[in-house]
């Protein structure tokens, strides 16, 4: 095995530009239930195209910030991000537009999933809705501002301002408290006073799952896509249907700039979206599907967010309002809250 | 000593030539790159980047746990060299040896301990719980008290090996006759050991500090987005943002701050050698 | 309570405090419980067991073997001939040359991570893994030039001359006299060499890209993920791996005197 592993190693290092001679497909993801995608999407896909996948993970910022440390020679052919991370990707040219008519499944997706970004720059493949996960023996939560109770004090978490879950939570937490603007003072100066009540503020929602389990935290905002993780807790651990409604996001696909390797992702995306797939990580409480064509049973149903009924009650945030207004909530954050 | 000049050179050029390479020439440039913003030469980055509160914050957090790490580790670190340098050799040697065993162990497997150890359900609370000192568990976990903790056990044994090796040298008549003298054992501390040892503290004290102010893995494990030192924030200051400019002021002033600590201690342990009666 | 009883029980805290968190998390890793916990809930090695099990461990811990074992050996390479110029000769601007080789350990590794990656892997597309192995070579260089001149300062220089009195190369000399003296010195440099590449983080921080991380990377992101034992089980492990390593070296070496 060691050996083994040593002599790939020294092979890669010998040849590394020969590497993309070989049919190897190069993805940047989340983090979140890799041993679920490895089984329901990446090896499958694999025996298709006998082609190799490699997996780069990380929060939704990081990477992109990769991708563009990287974007005079690609490394990543496609990725998966949030639709304001994708926005911003566009913006500094790093993408290249997609090309619908070489995905079989595309006019099956929902309206909202077909063409998020415009130009087709991005194609959603699922969508999220995002609350907050709480322990039901510890705390009650009706509303946003509950994150501020004193009940909560030293037992609350929210997710760092770099995060893609930050400005939705935020968003619905200034909802709560009178002021739905995108300026976030209100909500920002809220939690600059009640910083007491912090114990930290996550970057990784697998993290938070972790937290919980711990005993650090109590209650926290999360997406949905994260549930199966506390849903199969020993503990208590429920999500709240607060009084403002639940926010949320759209994940999108995209494709690198130049990347060479156009037509294995393309091969990839397709699959993706695929009723299959996008059925089998759906019952598998992985993603929301964005393909319509995609029926579960209801104990499923229940677990995700399904369904184009659904995503017309989210409260969510366009991504051109966050990519504007980020820097500003970002600067005023650092000098209300982190002081 | 031979002065073949040709010999020597050829025998020392490939490692010089690789570390200027691989090290010197890359983090040269990277650390002018704060000198040149806008096109010209000036120091604007340095206080812009002052100029931000949060930066001020971490910087003197950075500041303040270097120096408390330090200066407990000292303490910690001499009742426990001179309770070592005390034992015979046999069993020295095998303390010693217990001393130097975790610095070969893994960091981060080092300060996943402290999670069990310090969350809300782990031994520390269980105690707190168990012996009616607080009816709540205390939470320690992303405190500047954690990341104290953490950085203090990582960093110790460099203190006590350094104290150690300086103590070995120590007449032990020279205690004896000061305490025979009637010294207490503050002036034998003074008078006697600390000026006998100071060479020790101030390679200890050197490596406790620079290995306090660049360590990640305890800050970022242990403290957290709401416990940022100059390390997590330089980290994250690239990751989120690829803010390459705030990266090179952050390594200037770590490499600064090593330096002064350094120049510091020196003084300093000279300085109470022919210091005042 | 009389004075040796005091120093016992000091020595015996400061232990507790340094090496007592290792009983902690070997204890944890024994557990039968689901989550990390101590006492521990029942005794098992299955987290022993999954750690082997993780796919992507595999793959980091044969990285970081690889870096760790070749770093090191491209470092000796490179640090023995340094050694002995700087133990046999006067060199020409000594002390810059000294600096350099010593650079490695000034400077944060974070930083040199950083800078590798703009500066090397970026601009001129070097590989991950290319950059890696050369910055543990250079992380380890110090080391080696430091310990090997240990024990070549302990070594008399005059048995060399005489073998090149008696005809030797000088090469000849140094292969045949010096190299069978400072074997131990060698090892020493080699094992310390290893186990400061095997744990380093920082400068791996920044040096790793898809597929490509080295073991304590991946634990670090393993760690946020899971709350199972299995990464205490790791942890262990990897403790009983160093402990082991240190130990023979002690045993048959005598490391402590290079250190």
């Amino acid at each position: 095995m060691r050996k083994h592993s040593f002599l790939a190693i020294a092979a890669a290092l010998a040849a590394s530009p020969a590497m993309s001679e070989d049919r190897t497909l190069t993805i940047s993801v989340y983090g979140f239930n890799q041993d679920k995608f490895e089984e329901l999407l990446y090896q499958p896909f694999e025996e298709i195209c006998g082609c190799d996948i490699v997996v780069e993970t990380g929060n939704s910022v990081e990477r992109l910030a990769k991708i563009e440390a990287h974007a005079a020679d690609p490394v990543i052919d496609m990725a998966v991000i949030s639709s304001h991370d994708a926005l911003g990707a566009a913006r500094k040219g790093l993408l290249q537009p997609i090309d619908v008519s070489k995905l079989s499944n595309y006019d099956k997706l929902y309206d909202f999933a077909k063409d998020p970004l415009g130009d087709n720059l991005a194609v959603g493949y699922t969508f999220y809705a995002t609350s907050i996960v709480y322990r039901s023996d510890k705390v009650g939560i009706e509303s946003w501002s509950d994150l501020l109770s004193d009940e909560l004090a030293d037992y609350a978490a929210f997710p760092d301002i770099t995060t893609t879950q930050a400005p939705i939570s935020l968003y619905m937490l200034g909802k709560a408290l009178g002021d739905d603007g995108h300026s976030m003072a209100t909500p920002i100066s809220a939690i600059g006073e009640k910083a007491g009540n912090f114990v930290t503020f996550y970057t990784r929602s697998s993290q938070l799952a972790q937290l919980f389990q711990q005993e650090e935290v109590y209650a926290a905002p999360v997406g949905r896509f994260a549930w199966s993780r506390f849903a199969g807790s020993e503990l208590p651990i429920a999500w709240a249907a607060p009084g403002e409604g639940q926010t949320g996001g759209i994940n999108v696909m995209i494709m690198t700039k130049d990347n060479g390797n156009e037509d294995l992702a393309h091969e990839f995306m397709d699959y993706w979206l695929s009723t299959e797939i996008q059925t089998k990580l759906a019952e598998a409480l992985v993603d929301s599907p964005a393909n319509s064509e995609v029926v579960v049973a209801d104990d499923v149903a229940e677990n995700l967010s399904y369904g184009a009924d659904f995503v017309s009650t989210i409260n969510m945030l366009s991504p051109a309002v966050i990519l504007d207004n980020r820097d500003g909530w970002i600067s005023n954050w650092n000098e209300t809250v982190i002081q | 000593m031979r002065t073949n000049r040709a010999e020597a050179l050829a025998l020392v050029l490939p490692a010089a030539l690789f570390a200027t390479a691989i090290f010197l020439v890359p983090v040269g440039i990277l650390l002018s790159e704060a000198f040149r913003s806008g096109g010209t030469w000036s120091v604007d980055a340095y206080f812009e980047f002052f100029s931000q509160p949060l930066n001020q914050t971490v910087f003197f957090r950075t500041l303040k746990l270097g120096v408390l790490v330090t200066a407990v580790s000292a303490v910690i670190g001499y009742v426990a060299a001179f309770c070592i340098v005390g034992l015979e050799p046999r069993n020295r040697g095998r303390i010693f040896g217990l001393v130097v065993l975790p610095l070969m162990i893994s960091p981060v497997a080092r300060t996943y301990a402290w999670i069990v150890i310090l969350g809300r359900t782990g031994i520390v609370n269980q105690a707190i719980l168990g012996l009616g000192i607080s009816d709540t568990p205390v939470r320690i976990l992303f405190t500047e008290t954690a990341v104290f903790i953490g950085l203090l056990q990582l960093f110790m044994p460099l203190m006590i090996i350094s104290l150690v090796s300086a103590m070995e040298n120590l007449p032990r008549d020279a205690i004896s006759a000061a305490r025979v003298l009637g010294a207490n054992w503050l002036q034998v501390f003074l008078r006697v050991i600390l000026p006998l040892t100071r060479e020790g503290l101030v390679i200890g004290g050197t490596l406790v500090f620079t290995g306090s102010l660049t360590a990640y893995i305890t800050p970022a494990i242990l403290g957290g987005a709401k416990v940022l030192m100059l390390e997590t924030l330089l980290y994250q200051r690239v990751t989120v943002a690829n803010d390459f400019l705030s990266a090179s002021v952050i390594a200037m002033i770590l490499i600064v701050m090593s330096f002064s600590a350094n120049v510091l201690l020196k003084r300093v342990a000279t300085s109470r050698r022919g210091g005042t009666p | 309570m009389n004075r040796t009883w005091t120093s016992r029980l000091v020595i015996f805290l400061t232990l507790a405090f340094l090496i007592g968190p290792f009983f902690v998390i070997i204890a944890a890793a024994l557990s039968g419980g689901n989550s990390l916990a101590f006492p521990p809930q029942g005794f098992s090695l299955r987290w022993f067991i999954a750690v082997f099990e993780v796919k992507s461990f595999r793959a980091s811990f044969g990285l970081s073997m690889f870096l760790a074992v070749f770093g090191t050996l491209a470092a000796l390479l490179l640090g023995v001939p340094a050694a002995y110029a700087v133990t046999r000769y006067r060199i020409p601007f000594g002390e810059a040359v000294r600096m350099a080789v010593a650079a490695p350990i000034i400077v944060p590794g974070i930083i040199v991570g950083l800078a590798l990656l703009r500066y090397l892997v970026v601009p001129i597309g070097m590989t991950v893994t290319v950059a890696l192995f050369l910055a543990h070579t250079a992380l380890v260089l110090p080391y080696a030039v430091r310990v090997v001149a240990a024990s070549l300062e302990n070594l008399r220089p005059d048995i060399e001359e005489a073998a090149v009195l008696l005809g030797c190369t000088r090469f000849g000399a140094f292969r045949r006299t010096v190299l069978p003296n400072i074997r131990g010195g060698i090892l020493a440099a080699f094992i310390l060499g290893f186990v400061t590449s095997f744990n380093q983080v920082p400068v791996s921080l920044f040096l790793s890209g898809p597929g490509v991380r080295t073991l304590p990377i991946d634990m670090l992101a393993y760690i946020e993920m899971t709350y199972d034992p299995s990464v205490a089980a790791l942890s262990a492990l990897l403790a009983f791996l160093s402990i082991g390593i240190v130990f023979a070296a002690e045993r048959f070496l005598g490391l402590s005197r290079y250190v």
